[in-house]
């Protein structure tokens, strides 16, 4: 059954999948979520458990407003990560691009467990906790998942969206319309690490545990189906992609081992019967002629003169 | 003469042992629409490709109000006034043909991106200009019946007309039309032809068009310059150029439609 702590990472799940789809929508096939979601979870980490002016107490207890503090200075560290390998990395295209940030992840992950302060392969542990129950971690998870679907909903309506859609259709077309694509795939590849960035320092307090492996290469793939399941032309695929395939495994436990079989199953034939993804704009707008009104919806009307 | 608008000067590109364009020089004034002709292959996407930016040349030179800009990436040209339809049509097939024109307003005028994020008066007023300017764009062209199509679902006809509306919502002072006619009936090209002419009006263009069909050209263009295998063998007015003995032993002799 869905409890609590579940439903948290589902929507850790369905953020991870909106910083995957985030350089996607500009055309770029980014791996290297996992390695900003680590950053941000290592400094979560370090900082709760060392810098005692967070306000971690005795019983294991912590300020919400120091989480909040750790999950802007996660998504700050990772982003600024991202502003330095992305202008390197990016200069790459299609399958060479993701196979240089599946490096990056590796990069990450080999120097997590390696350096001195970090625990080594234990990681680290007993972080201290701002809720009490895995209940009180819903509300910043939400929180942090609206504010990610309102930027992608924005970005849609601005020109740095725009130039994200027009780079992924036909990138030299965008260069030869005035589009400065390199600072437009930055930008996307940095919004996107300051998401995982920030996730990783929440998912650092609510697993109460942290190490090298949370961000390592499976967690390139495994996001990376959330936004083939979901859909990536739109950015509530990602997220129900990234729900639904957090939620599966375990609510296939009851069968018991065949449930592994049964999820990459699911992996395998989802592209297969919705090549778009589960999620596509026209099912957003079928939906919209059935009363709930879309975003492609509004954005019609809107366009009239 | 006043200062010219675009200088090529010896610009040349060699693609291994193929010299695609070889030493080409001409200077395109300001109003001008300015003829490129030749047989398939002689070059002519290529000078376009060298002029925009797409490829940088082997040697040679490229300048605008007589800066040298040669080498400048295409989004920086674009910025300066320099805007291109391609050969081979390469919009943005997923998006609609009203986003299409808006990816190319995207600087006129331009808003911050934290406007954009807190949708801010200032980019709502912006949005709203460049939805009108859009709007406008596509009427000129006559597309404003499709605004909300696929621009990948369009007719060859459209999508043609669709890039010129975006080439022409950057803001362009020079136009380079790459085949702007290919694959039209006659009676479209004649509509063309005028609108094209209606087009330099209106937006205070200066054009460089690569055509085959020659009558087309001859009506159209001020000056014209003929390119075969990658060397400009004739420059001049459509009367100059058709007598020139080169060019009717090059091109216009063999038939004239090459295409
Ligand atoms: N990127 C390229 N690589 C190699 N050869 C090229 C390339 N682009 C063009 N060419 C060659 O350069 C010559 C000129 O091509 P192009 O400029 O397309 O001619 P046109 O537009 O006049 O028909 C052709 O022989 C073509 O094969
Ligand atoms: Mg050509």
């Amino acid at each position: 059954m869905i409890d609590n702590g579940l439903l948290v990472q589902m929507l850790i799940g369905a953020l991870l999948g909106l910083s995957v789809y985030l350089p996607l929508a500009a055309g770029q096939l980014s791996l290297a979520t996992p390695a900003f979601y680590a950053v941000g979870g290592t400094l979560a980490a370090l900082l709760s458990t060392r810098w005692s002016a967070l306000g971690a107490t005795a019983d294991g207890g912590f300020p919400v407003p120091s989480l909040l503090l750790e999950m802007a200075l996660g998504g700050l560290l990772a982003g600024l990560l991202a502003l330095l390998v992305g202008r390197l990395v990016l200069r790459l295209q299609g399958i060479y691009l993701a196979i240089a940030t599946i490096a990056l992840v590796e990069i990450v992950r080999v120097a997590i467990l390696n350096l001195p302060f970090t625990g080594g392969a234990v990681g680290i542990f007993a972080i201290p906790q701002p809720f009490a129950t895995a209940a009180g971690y819903l509300l910043p998870a939400l929180a942090l998942l609206a504010v990610a679907g309102w930027l992608c909903q924005r970005l849609e309506r601005m020109p740095l969206g725009r130039a994200m859609a027009a780079i992924r259709d036909d990138e030299l077309a965008a260069r030869c319309m005035g589009i400065d694509t390199t600072r437009v795939k930055l930008s996307a590849f940095v919004l996107s690490a300051v998401l995982a960035g920030s996730t990783g320092a929440l998912a650092a307090h609510f697993l109460n545990t942290w190490n090298a492996r949370q961000g390592s290469f499976d967690a390139s793939i495994t996001t990376l189906a959330f936004v083939i399941l979901g859909g990536s032309r739109t950015w509530l695929g990602p997220v129900v992609g990234g729900l639904l395939l957090t939620a599966l495994p375990e609510l296939l436990r009851p069968v018991g081992d065949v449930r592994l079989v049964l999820f990459g199953l699911v992996i395998l034939l989802g592209p297969v019967l919705a090549p778009q993804g589960l999620i596509t704009p026209a099912l957003l707008e079928r939906l919209g002629g059935w009363g709930l009104r879309s975003a492609t919806d509004r954005k019609t009307e809107e366009a009239q003169p | 003469m006043s200062q010219p608008l675009l200088e090529v000067r010896e610009l040349s590109r060699r693609f291994g042992g193929l010299l695609a364009v070889d030493r080409v020089s001409f200077a395109v004034q300001p109003g001008e629409i300015f003829g490129l002709i030749g047989p398939n292959g002689a070059g002519k996407t290529t000078l376009f490709n060298l002029i925009s930016g797409v490829t940088p040349p082997s040697s040679g030179a490229v300048l605008w109000r007589g800066e040298p800009i040669t080498g400048q990436p295409p989004h920086r040209l674009n910025r300066l006034g320099l805007a291109r339809t391609f050969q081979n049509l390469r919009l943005f097939e997923g998006l609609s043909v009203l986003e299409n024109v808006l990816v190319a307003l995207q600087r006129r005028p331009r808003s911050s991106a934290a406007g954009g994020l807190l949708n801010s008066a200032g980019h709502r007023r912006a949005e709203r200009q460049r939805l009108q300017a859009a709007w406008q764009l596509l009427e000129e062209l006559g597309l404003t019946a499709l605004a909300e199509r696929q621009a990948g679902t369009l007719a060859y006809g459209d999508r043609r007309r669709l890039e010129m509306a975006r080439a022409l919502a950057t803001g362009p002072s020079l136009l380079l039309l790459d085949e702007p006619a290919a694959g039209l009936n006659p009676a479209e090209k004649d509509q063309l032809c005028q609108l094209i002419g209606g087009l330099r009006q209106r937006h205070q263009l200066t054009v460089i068009i690569i055509e085959h069909h020659v009558p087309l050209l001859m009506r159209l263009c001020d000056r014209m310059a003929v390119l075969d295998f990658g060397v400009r063998i004739a420059l001049g007015t459509p009367e100059e150029v058709r007598r020139d003995p080169q060019v009717i032993e090059a091109y216009l002799g063999t038939g004239g439609h090459a295409s």
